[in-house]
Protein backbone atom coordinates (compact mmCIF):
# COMPACT_ATOMS: atom_id res chain seq x y z
CA UNK A 1 0.00 0.00 0.00
CA UNK A 2 1.50 3.54 -0.61
CA UNK A 3 1.24 6.21 2.09
CA UNK A 4 -0.33 9.35 2.24
CA UNK A 5 1.79 12.84 1.59
CA UNK A 6 0.49 14.02 4.83
CA UNK A 7 1.84 17.18 6.35
CA UNK A 8 1.55 18.89 9.55
CA UNK A 9 0.64 22.01 9.21
CA UNK A 10 0.05 24.38 12.76
CA UNK A 11 -1.46 21.44 14.51
CA UNK A 12 -3.47 19.80 11.96
CA UNK A 13 -2.06 16.75 9.77
CA UNK A 14 -3.24 17.72 5.86
CA UNK A 15 -3.20 15.20 3.03
CA UNK A 16 -1.96 16.96 0.20
CA UNK A 17 -2.94 14.70 -2.01
CA UNK A 18 -6.62 14.57 -0.87
CA UNK A 19 -6.37 18.86 -1.38
CA UNK A 20 -4.76 18.06 -5.04
CA UNK A 21 -7.48 15.67 -6.30
CA UNK A 22 -10.32 17.93 -4.78
CA UNK A 23 -8.95 21.00 -7.04
CA UNK A 24 -8.93 18.73 -10.26
CA UNK A 25 -12.47 17.67 -9.47
CA UNK A 26 -13.61 21.05 -9.25
CA UNK A 27 -11.74 22.42 -12.08
CA UNK A 28 -12.83 19.55 -14.45
CA UNK A 29 -16.54 20.04 -12.91
CA UNK A 30 -16.52 23.97 -13.22
CA UNK A 31 -15.03 23.27 -16.64
CA UNK A 32 -17.68 20.79 -17.96
CA UNK A 33 -20.78 22.90 -16.83
CA UNK A 34 -19.03 25.69 -18.28
CA UNK A 35 -18.57 24.16 -21.53
CA UNK A 36 -22.24 23.24 -21.69
CA UNK A 37 -24.04 26.06 -21.37
CA UNK A 38 -22.30 27.91 -24.31
CA UNK A 39 -23.97 28.86 -27.04
CA UNK A 40 -27.63 27.41 -25.68
CA UNK A 41 -29.93 26.58 -28.16
CA UNK A 42 -33.74 25.26 -27.85
CA UNK A 43 -33.87 24.24 -31.46
CA UNK A 44 -30.54 23.00 -32.13
CA UNK A 45 -28.69 22.48 -28.38
CA UNK A 46 -25.46 20.64 -28.69
CA UNK A 47 -24.41 17.45 -26.96
CA UNK A 48 -23.34 18.66 -24.28
CA UNK A 49 -25.94 21.04 -23.37
CA UNK A 50 -28.23 17.74 -24.03
CA UNK A 51 -26.11 15.66 -21.55
CA UNK A 52 -26.21 18.45 -19.06
CA UNK A 53 -30.13 18.45 -19.27
CA UNK A 54 -30.48 15.31 -18.87
CA UNK A 55 -28.72 15.26 -15.66
CA UNK A 56 -30.50 18.23 -14.66
CA UNK A 57 -34.00 16.33 -15.27
CA UNK A 58 -32.27 13.23 -13.74
CA UNK A 59 -32.15 15.42 -10.39
CA UNK A 60 -35.29 16.64 -10.70
CA UNK A 61 -36.82 13.46 -10.68
CA UNK A 62 -34.86 12.22 -7.33
CA UNK A 63 -35.71 15.49 -5.66
CA UNK A 64 -39.21 14.91 -7.37
CA UNK A 65 -39.63 11.56 -5.53
CA UNK A 66 -38.60 12.62 -2.21
CA UNK A 67 -40.48 15.45 -1.43
CA UNK A 68 -43.03 17.75 -2.94
CA UNK A 69 -41.40 20.14 -5.69
CA UNK A 70 -42.59 23.21 -4.24
CA UNK A 71 -40.86 22.85 -1.05
CA UNK A 72 -37.93 21.13 -3.09
CA UNK A 73 -37.38 23.39 -6.35
CA UNK A 74 -34.00 24.98 -4.48
CA UNK A 75 -31.92 21.51 -3.62
CA UNK A 76 -31.80 21.26 -7.35
CA UNK A 77 -28.84 22.98 -7.38
CA UNK A 78 -27.80 21.09 -4.35
CA UNK A 79 -28.43 17.81 -5.78
CA UNK A 80 -26.81 18.58 -9.48
CA UNK A 81 -23.56 19.72 -7.46
CA UNK A 82 -23.28 16.45 -5.36
CA UNK A 83 -24.16 13.96 -8.46
CA UNK A 84 -21.67 15.74 -10.82
CA UNK A 85 -18.78 16.24 -8.13
CA UNK A 86 -19.32 12.54 -6.30
CA UNK A 87 -19.20 10.78 -10.03
CA UNK A 88 -16.37 12.50 -11.04
CA UNK A 89 -14.22 12.45 -7.73
CA UNK A 90 -15.30 8.59 -8.50
CA UNK A 91 -13.62 8.14 -11.74
CA UNK A 92 -10.70 10.23 -11.70
CA UNK A 93 -9.02 7.11 -9.47
CA UNK A 94 -9.62 4.27 -12.30
CA UNK A 95 -7.26 5.32 -14.73
CA UNK A 96 -3.96 5.97 -13.23
CA UNK A 97 -2.57 6.55 -10.09
CA UNK A 98 0.89 8.64 -9.51
CA UNK A 99 2.98 7.11 -6.80
CA UNK A 100 6.64 8.99 -6.31
CA UNK A 101 9.26 7.40 -4.59
CA UNK A 102 10.84 10.16 -1.98
CA UNK A 103 14.39 10.03 0.10
CA UNK A 104 13.93 10.27 3.52
CA UNK A 105 12.65 14.07 5.09
CA UNK A 106 11.38 15.31 1.94
CA UNK A 107 10.35 18.51 1.97
CA UNK A 108 7.00 20.59 0.85
CA UNK A 109 6.55 24.16 1.28
CA UNK A 110 8.99 24.19 3.94
CA UNK A 111 6.98 21.21 6.53
CA UNK A 112 8.55 17.55 6.32
CA UNK A 113 6.49 14.84 4.36
CA UNK A 114 4.98 12.71 7.44
CA UNK A 115 5.98 9.42 5.57
CA UNK A 116 9.34 10.33 4.90
CA UNK A 117 10.21 11.73 8.38
CA UNK A 118 11.85 8.25 9.95
CA UNK A 119 13.66 6.93 6.97
CA UNK A 120 17.32 5.93 7.59
CA UNK A 121 19.27 7.90 4.40
CA UNK A 122 19.07 5.21 1.85
CA UNK A 123 15.40 3.86 2.28
CA UNK A 124 12.42 5.64 -0.04
CA UNK A 125 9.09 5.58 1.01
CA UNK A 126 6.27 5.28 -1.94
CA UNK A 127 3.82 8.34 -1.57
CA UNK A 128 0.47 8.75 -3.56
CA UNK A 129 -0.54 11.74 -5.46
CA UNK A 130 -3.02 10.78 -7.55
CA UNK A 131 -5.80 9.20 -6.70
CA UNK A 132 -10.08 9.67 -6.11
CA UNK A 133 -10.50 12.12 -3.48
CA UNK A 134 -13.50 10.11 -2.80
CA UNK A 135 -11.28 7.24 -1.30
CA UNK A 136 -10.21 9.53 1.58
CA UNK A 137 -12.42 9.29 4.94
CA UNK A 138 -11.36 12.64 5.47
CA UNK A 139 -13.28 14.04 1.68
CA UNK A 140 -16.31 11.76 2.45
CA UNK A 141 -16.86 12.91 5.74
CA UNK A 142 -16.51 16.39 4.79
CA UNK A 143 -19.36 15.92 2.12
CA UNK A 144 -22.14 13.92 4.91
CA UNK A 145 -21.06 16.72 7.61
CA UNK A 146 -21.71 19.27 4.63
CA UNK A 147 -25.21 17.38 4.05
CA UNK A 148 -25.87 17.39 7.82
CA UNK A 149 -25.74 20.84 8.45
CA UNK A 150 -28.12 21.43 5.61
CA UNK A 151 -30.57 18.90 6.71
CA UNK A 152 -30.89 19.86 10.17
CA UNK A 153 -30.88 24.14 9.66
CA UNK A 154 -33.31 23.73 7.31
CA UNK A 155 -35.44 21.13 9.43
CA UNK A 156 -34.75 23.79 12.16
CA UNK A 157 -35.57 27.07 9.57
CA UNK A 158 -38.54 25.89 7.29
CA UNK A 159 -40.73 23.11 10.06
CA UNK A 160 -39.12 23.85 13.59
CA UNK A 161 -42.19 22.84 15.78
CA UNK A 162 -42.82 19.39 13.62
CA UNK A 163 -38.72 18.82 13.46
CA UNK A 164 -38.38 19.18 16.84
CA UNK A 165 -41.35 17.04 17.70
CA UNK A 166 -40.22 14.25 15.76
CA UNK A 167 -37.31 13.56 18.67
CA UNK A 168 -39.54 12.42 21.06
CA UNK A 169 -42.07 10.44 18.72
CA UNK A 170 -43.60 8.11 19.38
CA UNK A 171 -42.96 8.31 22.73
CA UNK A 172 -40.68 10.46 24.79
CA UNK A 173 -38.21 7.22 26.01
CA UNK A 174 -36.64 7.16 22.48
CA UNK A 175 -35.13 10.39 22.43
CA UNK A 176 -31.98 8.47 22.38
CA UNK A 177 -33.08 6.40 19.60
CA UNK A 178 -33.48 9.12 17.52
CA UNK A 179 -30.44 11.26 17.95
CA UNK A 180 -28.38 8.19 17.37
CA UNK A 181 -30.40 7.73 14.14
CA UNK A 182 -29.43 11.38 13.23
CA UNK A 183 -26.18 10.74 13.78
CA UNK A 184 -25.99 7.74 12.44
CA UNK A 185 -27.07 8.91 8.53
CA UNK A 186 -24.22 11.14 7.86
CA UNK A 187 -21.86 8.70 9.01
CA UNK A 188 -23.20 6.20 7.10
CA UNK A 189 -23.27 8.34 4.22
CA UNK A 190 -19.68 8.89 4.75
CA UNK A 191 -18.76 5.19 5.38
CA UNK A 192 -20.66 3.97 2.36
CA UNK A 193 -19.22 6.08 -0.24
CA UNK A 194 -15.72 6.24 1.43
CA UNK A 195 -15.94 2.16 1.49
CA UNK A 196 -17.18 1.57 -2.16
CA UNK A 197 -14.56 3.52 -3.64
CA UNK A 198 -11.46 2.86 -1.40
CA UNK A 199 -12.24 -0.94 -1.81
CA UNK A 200 -12.63 -0.27 -5.36
CA UNK A 201 -8.54 0.90 -5.59
CA UNK A 202 -7.66 -1.40 -3.17
CA UNK A 203 -8.52 -4.34 -5.54
CA UNK A 204 -6.89 -2.49 -8.43
CA UNK A 205 -3.82 -2.25 -6.60
CA UNK A 206 -4.55 -6.16 -6.06
CA UNK A 207 -5.05 -6.92 -9.44
CA UNK A 208 -1.92 -4.93 -11.03
CA UNK A 209 0.20 -7.06 -8.44
CA UNK A 210 -0.38 -10.12 -11.04
CA UNK A 211 0.89 -7.93 -13.43
CA UNK A 212 0.37 -8.85 -17.40
CA UNK A 213 -2.26 -12.09 -16.64
CA UNK A 214 -4.58 -9.18 -14.08
CA UNK A 215 -5.06 -6.96 -17.41
CA UNK A 216 -8.75 -8.88 -18.68
CA UNK A 217 -9.34 -8.72 -14.78
CA UNK A 218 -8.35 -5.21 -14.34
CA UNK A 219 -10.18 -3.91 -17.70
CA UNK A 220 -13.35 -5.34 -16.38
CA UNK A 221 -13.16 -4.06 -12.60
CA UNK A 222 -12.26 -0.67 -14.20
CA UNK A 223 -15.86 -1.37 -16.10
CA UNK A 224 -17.63 -2.23 -12.94
CA UNK A 225 -16.00 0.76 -11.04
CA UNK A 226 -17.48 3.18 -13.15
CA UNK A 227 -20.86 1.73 -12.30
CA UNK A 228 -20.36 1.76 -8.58
CA UNK A 229 -19.09 5.26 -8.91
CA UNK A 230 -22.41 6.49 -10.63
CA UNK A 231 -24.26 4.23 -8.17
CA UNK A 232 -22.71 5.56 -5.34
CA UNK A 233 -22.83 9.32 -6.81
CA UNK A 234 -26.90 8.45 -6.71
CA UNK A 235 -27.83 6.89 -3.75
CA UNK A 236 -25.64 9.37 -1.91
CA UNK A 237 -27.85 12.28 -3.77
CA UNK A 238 -31.01 10.37 -3.62
CA UNK A 239 -30.29 9.71 0.54
CA UNK A 240 -29.59 13.58 1.19
CA UNK A 241 -32.68 14.50 -1.02
CA UNK A 242 -34.71 11.79 1.01
CA UNK A 243 -33.25 13.16 4.60
CA UNK A 244 -34.24 16.58 3.65
CA UNK A 245 -37.83 15.74 2.55
CA UNK A 246 -38.19 13.96 6.27
CA UNK A 247 -36.60 17.02 8.26
CA UNK A 248 -38.64 19.64 6.38
CA UNK A 249 -42.10 17.92 5.39
CA UNK A 250 -44.76 18.04 7.56
CA UNK A 251 -46.45 15.31 7.63
CA UNK A 252 -50.16 14.39 8.16
CA UNK A 253 -50.62 11.46 10.65
CA UNK B 1 -2.67 -14.95 11.43
CA UNK B 2 -3.76 -11.13 10.15
CA UNK B 3 -4.16 -13.14 6.74
CA UNK B 4 -6.95 -15.35 8.58
CA UNK B 5 -8.14 -12.58 10.36
CA UNK B 6 -8.99 -10.66 7.29
CA UNK B 7 -9.90 -13.15 5.08
CA UNK B 8 -12.49 -14.32 7.77
CA UNK B 9 -14.00 -10.36 7.90
CA UNK B 10 -14.62 -10.57 3.92
CA UNK B 11 -15.94 -14.29 4.04
CA UNK B 12 -18.94 -12.77 6.54
CA UNK B 13 -19.39 -9.81 5.11
CA UNK B 14 -19.97 -11.27 1.75
CA UNK B 15 -21.84 -13.36 3.30
CA UNK B 16 -24.13 -11.10 4.34
CA UNK B 17 -24.27 -8.92 1.49
CA UNK B 18 -24.95 -11.72 -0.34
CA UNK B 19 -27.92 -12.35 1.38
CA UNK B 20 -29.53 -9.18 1.83
CA UNK B 21 -29.17 -8.67 -1.59
CA UNK B 22 -30.46 -11.04 -3.17
CA UNK B 23 -33.89 -10.49 -1.07
CA UNK B 24 -34.08 -7.25 -2.13
CA UNK B 25 -33.37 -8.16 -5.63
CA UNK B 26 -35.66 -11.59 -5.58
CA UNK B 27 -38.35 -8.95 -4.19
CA UNK B 28 -37.89 -6.26 -6.68
CA UNK B 29 -38.23 -8.89 -9.46
CA UNK B 30 -41.00 -10.56 -7.91
CA UNK B 31 -42.67 -7.16 -7.88
CA UNK B 32 -42.18 -6.02 -11.29
CA UNK B 33 -43.81 -9.46 -12.49
CA UNK B 34 -46.86 -8.66 -10.79
CA UNK B 35 -47.18 -5.05 -11.85
CA UNK B 36 -44.43 -3.96 -15.20
CA UNK B 37 -45.90 -0.78 -14.87
CA UNK B 38 -44.18 0.12 -11.62
CA UNK B 39 -41.28 -0.81 -13.36
CA UNK B 40 -39.03 2.70 -12.50
CA UNK B 41 -39.37 2.97 -8.93
CA UNK B 42 -38.88 -0.34 -8.38
CA UNK B 43 -35.77 -0.24 -9.66
CA UNK B 44 -35.02 3.02 -8.14
CA UNK B 45 -36.31 1.99 -4.41
CA UNK B 46 -34.05 -1.67 -5.29
CA UNK B 47 -30.90 0.53 -5.67
CA UNK B 48 -31.19 2.83 -2.77
CA UNK B 49 -31.89 -0.52 -0.27
CA UNK B 50 -28.93 -2.21 -2.06
CA UNK B 51 -27.02 1.03 -0.99
CA UNK B 52 -27.91 0.72 2.52
CA UNK B 53 -27.61 -3.19 2.93
CA UNK B 54 -24.06 -2.96 1.33
CA UNK B 55 -22.57 -0.33 3.88
CA UNK B 56 -21.73 -2.59 7.24
CA UNK B 57 -20.32 -5.66 4.54
CA UNK B 58 -18.14 -2.68 2.98
CA UNK B 59 -17.06 -2.19 5.58
CA UNK B 60 -16.15 -5.23 7.02
CA UNK B 61 -13.87 -5.39 3.55
CA UNK B 62 -12.40 -2.16 4.60
CA UNK B 63 -11.69 -2.83 8.09
CA UNK B 64 -10.33 -6.52 6.71
CA UNK B 65 -7.77 -4.53 3.93
CA UNK B 66 -6.98 -2.36 7.23
CA UNK B 67 -5.69 -5.24 9.01
CA UNK B 68 -3.93 -6.73 6.47
CA UNK B 69 -2.01 -3.52 5.55
CA UNK B 70 -1.24 -1.74 8.16
CA UNK B 71 -1.07 -4.36 11.41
Amino acid sequence: MHASPIIKLGGLSIDLSAVIMLTVTCVIVFVLARLAVRNLSVENPSKLQNFLEWVVEFVHNIVASAMDMRKGKPYISLGLTLILFIFVANLLGLPFAIVTDLPADTKVFGVVLEPTKDLAPGEHSDVLWWKSPTADLSVTAGLALMVFFIIHIQGLRLNRKHYLRHYIEPYWVFLPINIIENIAKPVALAIRLFANIFAGEVLIYAILKAGLFGVPFLAAWQGFSIFVGALQAFIFTMLTMVYIGQATTHEEH
Amino acid sequence: MEMLAAAIAVGLGALGAGLGNGMIVSRTVESIARQPEARGPLQTTMFIGVGIVEVVPLAATVIAFLIMFTS
